[in-house]
């Protein structure tokens, strides 16, 4: 299975949806909203309201722009940028409503545009002009913006004005209560990202893969740099009502990192980022919608957490859990091999001359517990690479019990003792190893010598026939040469 | 404008200091000694360039303290303590994890733990409001006004509030512990490879930190919100550093501007009628940025005199996080 | 070398991979008492991982390490190291003085200050480098030659028997390369062990006793009179192995997991 499909994704996003929903546990939310959990949820899946169709709309729209500029983001190591940027809009907020007195979502977008703006620059002066890190230069300006930001709020609050209503929501977000100017605001800077990264993904890709390369190949990376950041700052401004200021970062990153995890290509990162984006904004917009007034932006960003904890688990390339089975399976098939190998060096020391391995003699070769060969043996008959001669005790108490291999099994064995005999002899060889010293590390390589290499070691070492201990090399005309015979009965 | 007051010197200085003197002068005492425990361990995160580690632990604690509320309903108990260290020490573990086990950067991990772990609690708080004592205001910009109001206990025929008490043992431990392991946090700090091969282990210094950084952003937590805090970890050794190149004398500086940050904020937020907590770091970040143009040494005018223009590095914007 | 008295350094078939790649393969070498031996290899050849594996900062994957015929961990004190210049960060807010002090933290153990002996010390440390009018100035207004020098000057102040220094000579004035060669040769009149990661083949003839050819593996190592040859330094020079870079390679997609192939 190949991680790189979309459907892949998209059964990421729809068993998100039934997992969230199982977590939290809907008896409470119906609970709080004082309507029963299925009339809402009908309600939400009919759009009947009006002010949900805004929110699904919004979330669509928030999930793509973030997505997309999340990815770069990401991909330059900036996520904490986001951050910064999401804390240091807030005066802006404050003061865009204190210009005009009212909820107008213009001048609170201009204002929230500029401290974001000013906020990123402060950073890169504090950064160039003085010993101070990074990493402290954010801290310093996402606390101190949002601290401004604070004070400006708690004052507004004071005033006798009485339209100051909903600027909490920028705190933690609320995206039911979006009017259709925010919507229209949304989906022009959604819009106004989608074009700039169509029209300037390569010059995108290039500065954020290699900022000095952009620039010694003529383009303008500081342009390209500041038009992320400005996009990036746009993004944050539309976000803030539905997620709140201090969630806005997650939008960004977590569906940008979720994307990380399942593929290698840019243009596929943006892909997913903006569908897991979606998918997020869709399902929390669904939860808050449960309970009335819960806020959104906490729902939203659960959402894109748990989508992110599923790649990180299963992600095919990246997970841990195929990984941990790609492990278990390796770890399996290498004790094969040196069963196999063991099988092999039983039958050199006969010279060849036996075809049945006793199983006492596989036994004392691999220093195995009885048991534990019986389990190897039923490994390597299932396989197919051996079966056995099982004499019935009773009638024939004499015989032993013998291991005979199938062709293929036999072709196996000679090929990891080749790959460890011409490892060795490479080490002795061209690497100038002690013969003494060569065993252990072959017996590491021998399992993973694929044959472009074997070929190119024994073109190397002119196709050499005995090992730095005087050993055969089988090759594969001695398996012809040696042929097996089935277990005789 | 009529949201600014008029503003008139004596009376901006008076004014915390009339009728409400007593709540003034506890919230003092407390805005300094989370300035000062958070600047003590603060520094140490600055200089391992860890700083915005302290933004991840202080998102953190929330769950951690909205699960011990819902388990104990009190506010000063052990569990919430407990509650709120391990969540912060969970993040800690849970972005190293992420990122020593995938291929996600350090800032990626940190950015997406820190978010789920603060939403989660967000909405455990949203859901069960009636059983947890603590509003959402609180956790963005705390509730230092009202130490006064908390519960208090008697100490030496005073009426010491709880918290403040808290916070002082906290400063104290944290004294004691710098004292006894100042060479070890300084010299793993500076070059973590010689200390190890010293035989000083790095490890345990740093994880030493991390509960420590956890316990004083718990503590802060209520008075000054999950935000708020990171002010308080990088300003004040920050703010040193611009003035001197002695690590003691940035620790004992940093005391000294907790004490003006904690005046400062007062006075502001008295005038302006705004949380004291915010006009903190408000005055905070003015001092840095006075300290920023006027540093002798480091200072822009004294670079703009010199007509060196510091440009240090020309782009790059990678966010360090401690974890590389 | 009699049993009485264990060489100051003993590696046995050492193998080391980083980010499970392996980057040193079986070295094997014994560095006798009172020797200047410098380690010589192309980039990317193991210099600074070997002087990692031997201070037990890079764990083997296989083969072992001794220090007077003690593991790392027992005789760690008996060992001065000096790290690449760009190791640290040299806007740290501390001064010349506290830096070499650092190299007496080995010896003080837990809960203790560095007391007035100490002190002494690091001022005749400071002294033997030529540094000690800069004692009190903050590091981050050093050249790169003076970061080097109170480096070393730290590495003196741990009063080792064996010292392993990692690129002393990069980017340094003539100047202090002079005053370093002096202090190593010093440091070996005084029976001290030095082992040097050195890049510039010009000087490494003059400046060593015994050199470490390292080109992944041990290429050779033995006086330098007999090492410094053409065709050894072209067998450690002259391209990688390729099969042995390959196979380090696919062990480490093999360790990290990765599904082979697109």
């Amino acid at each position: 299975m190949h991680p790189n499909h979309p459907y892949r994704a998209l059964a990421l996003a729809g068993g998100l949806l039934l997992l969230t929903a199982g977590d939290l546990s809907a008896a409470k939310i119906g609970d709080l909203s004082d309507t029963r959990f299925w009339d809402q949820l009908i309600r939400f899946f009919s759009l009947r309201d009006p002010s949900l169709r805004y929110t699904l709309t919004a979330s669509l729209f928030l999930g793509t722009c973030c997505g997309l500029l999340g990815s770069f983001i990401v991909v330059r190591k900036l996520s904490l940028m986001g951050d910064t940027l999401s804390h240091a809009v807030l005066p802006g907020v404050a003061l865009g409503f204190l210009w005009t007195m009212t909820k107008n979502p213009w001048a609170i977008f201009v204002g929230a545009t500029l401290a974001g703006l000013l906020g990123t620059v402060v950073v890169h002066w504090i950064h160039t002009t003085t010993h101070i890190k990074e990493d402290s230069a954010m801290g310093l300006v996402l606390s101190g913006f949002y601290a401004l930001g604070i004070c400006l709020f708690t004052m507004i609050q004071q005033l006798p004005t009485a339209n100051k209503a909903g600027l909490d929501k920028f705190l933690f977000g609320q995206a039911a209560a979006l009017s259709a100017e925010d919507l229209w605001m949304i989906g022009i800077v959604t819009i106004l990202s989608l074009l700039a990264i169509v029209l300037f993904y390569k010059e995108f890709l290039v500065t954020s893969f290699d900022f000095g390369f952009a620039q010694a190949l003529g383009l303008s990376a500081r342009f390209f740099h500041y038009l992320i950041m400005l996009l990036l700052a746009l993004s944050v401004v539309i976000a803030l009502q539905a997620v709140g200021v201090v969630l806005v970062s997650a939008l960004l990153i977590t569906p940008a990192a979720t994307a990380f995890l399942l593929t290698d290509r840019m243009h596929r990162m943006l892909i997913y980022a903006s569908l897991f984006g979606m998918g997020a904004g869709v399902a929390g917009a669904f939860f808050s919608y449960l309970g009335n007034s819960l806020p959104t932006g906490p729902f939203i960003i659960v959402a894109a957490s748990t989508l992110f904890a599923l790649a990180l688990l299963f992600s095919n390339r990246y997970g841990i859990i195929p990984r941990w089975i790609r492990n278990l399976s390796r770890d399996r098939r290498i004790q094969i091999e040196n069963t196999l190998k063991a099988v092999y060096h039983v039958r050199e020391k006969n010279a060849f001359s036996i075809d049945g391995i006793p199983v006492k003699a596989l036994q004392n070769r691999r220093k195995l517990s009885p048991s534990e060969v019986e389990k190897e043996i039923r490994q390597l008959v299932r396989r197919g690479f051996a079966s056995m001669d099982e004499p019935d005790p009773e009638a024939l108490p004499d015989r032993e019990r013998k291991l005979f291999l199938t062709p293929s099994g036999w072709e196996t064995a000679c090929r990891i003792v080749r790959n460890h005999r011409l490892w060795e002899l490479y080490l002795t060889e061209s690497v100038r190893y002690q013969p003494d010293h060569v065993h252990d590390d072959a017996e590491e390589i021998e399992h993973l010598l694929g044959e472009d290499i074997v070929r190119q070691l024994e073109r190397r070492l002119n196709y050499p026939t005995r090992d730095p201990h005087g050993k055969l090399i089988p090759s594969l005309q001695d398996l012809s040469k040696t042929p097996l015979a089935g277990p005789s009965r | 404008m009529k949201m600014i007051p008029p503003f008139d010197i004596v009376s901006f200085f008076r004014a915390p200091w009339t009728e409400a003197w007593e709540s003034s002068l506890w919230i003092v005492i407390m805005g300094f000694l989370v300035n000062a425990a958070c600047g003590l361990v603060g520094s140490f995160l600055v200089l391992r360039r860890m700083a915005l580690v302290g933004d991840a632990i202080s998102h953190s604690v929330l769950p951690g303290i909205a699960v011990a509320f819902l388990l104990s309903t009190s506010r000063s108990s052990g569990l919430m303590m407990v509650g709120a260290v391990g969540a912060g020490l969970f993040a800690v573990w849970l972005i190293e994890f992420i990122h020593r086990n995938t291929r996600v950067k350090p800032d990626a991990a940190l950015g997406v733990t820190f978010t789920t772990l603060f939403s989660i609690g967000v909405i455990l708080i949203a859901l069960y409001a009636d059983q947890v004592d603590l509003d959402l205001e609180c956790v963005l910009y705390g509730e230092i006004g009202f130490v006064y109001f908390a519960e208090s206990f008697a100490l030496l025929g005073m009426e010491v509030p709880i918290p403040v008490l808290r916070m002082a043992v906290t400063l104290f431990g944290l004294l004691v512990l710098l004292l006894l392991f100042y060479k070890e946090a300084v010299v793993t700090s500076f070059d973590p490879v010689l200390a190890t091969s010293l035989g000083i282990p790095a490890r345990w210094v740093h994880y030493g930190l991390m509960l420590s950084l956890s316990v004083v952003i718990v503590f802060s937590f209520e008075s000054v919100g999950a935000i708020l805090v990171i002010a308080m970890l990088i300003l004040p050794s920050v703010t040193g550093s611009l003035l001197s190149d002695r690590l003691a004398h940035i620790l004992i500086m940093s005391a000294v501007f907790s004490a003006l940050y904690a005046l400062a904020g007062l006075h502001l937020a008295t005038w302006l009628n705004c949380s004291p907590a915010g006009a903190m770091v408000v005055a905070g970040f003015l001092l840095f940025c006075l300290a920023w143009i006027l540093s002798p040494r480091r200072g822009l005018l004294t670079q703009l005199r010199k007509g060196r223009r510091g440009l240090r590095i020309e782009h790059g914007c990678t966010g360090s996080t401690g974890f590389e | 070398m009699s049993p009485q008295t264990p060489p100051p350094l003993e590696i046995h078939d050492l193998t080391v991979a980083y980010h499970k790649k392996p980057v040193l393969y079986g070295i094997d070498l014994v560095v006798p008492s009172g020797r200047l031996v410098g380690i010589v290899g192309p980039n990317g050849a193991g210099k600074s991982t070997l002087i990692k594996a031997i201070l037990g900062l890079a764990p083997p994957s296989s083969g072992w390490v001794k220090i007077f015929g003690k593991p790392y961990r027992n005789n760690a004190k008996r060992v001065g190291y000096v790290p690449q210049r760009e190791s640290v960060d040299w806007d740290f807010p501390v001064n010349v003085r506290d830096v070499v002090l650092m190299g007496r933290y080995g010896r003080l153990g837990w809960l203790k200050r560095p007391g007035k002996a100490d002190r002494e010390v690091a001022r005749a440390c400071l002294e033997k480098v030529q540094m000690l009018p800069y004692a009190n100035r903050q590091i981050s207004n050093l050249s790169g030659g003076q970061q080097q020098r109170v480096f070393l000057a730290r590495a003196l102040a741990q009063e080792s028997d064996l010292y392993l220094l990692d690129e002393p000579f990069a980017g340094v004035d003539v100047a202090t390369e002079s005053a370093i060669v002096n202090i190593l040769s010093q440091l070996r009149a005084q029976g001290k062990t030095l082992m040097v990661v050195h890049h510039d083949l010009t000087t490494a003839r003059k400046y060593f006793d015994m050199l470490l050819l390292l080109n992944m593996r041990m290429v050779d190592y033995g006086p330098t009179d007999e090492v410094f040859t053409y065709e050894k330094l072209q067998a450690t020079y002259g391209g990688r192995l390729t099969i042995l870079s390959q196979v380090a390679d696919s062990l480490s997609q093999e360790k990290e997991n990765l599904p082979v192939g697109p």
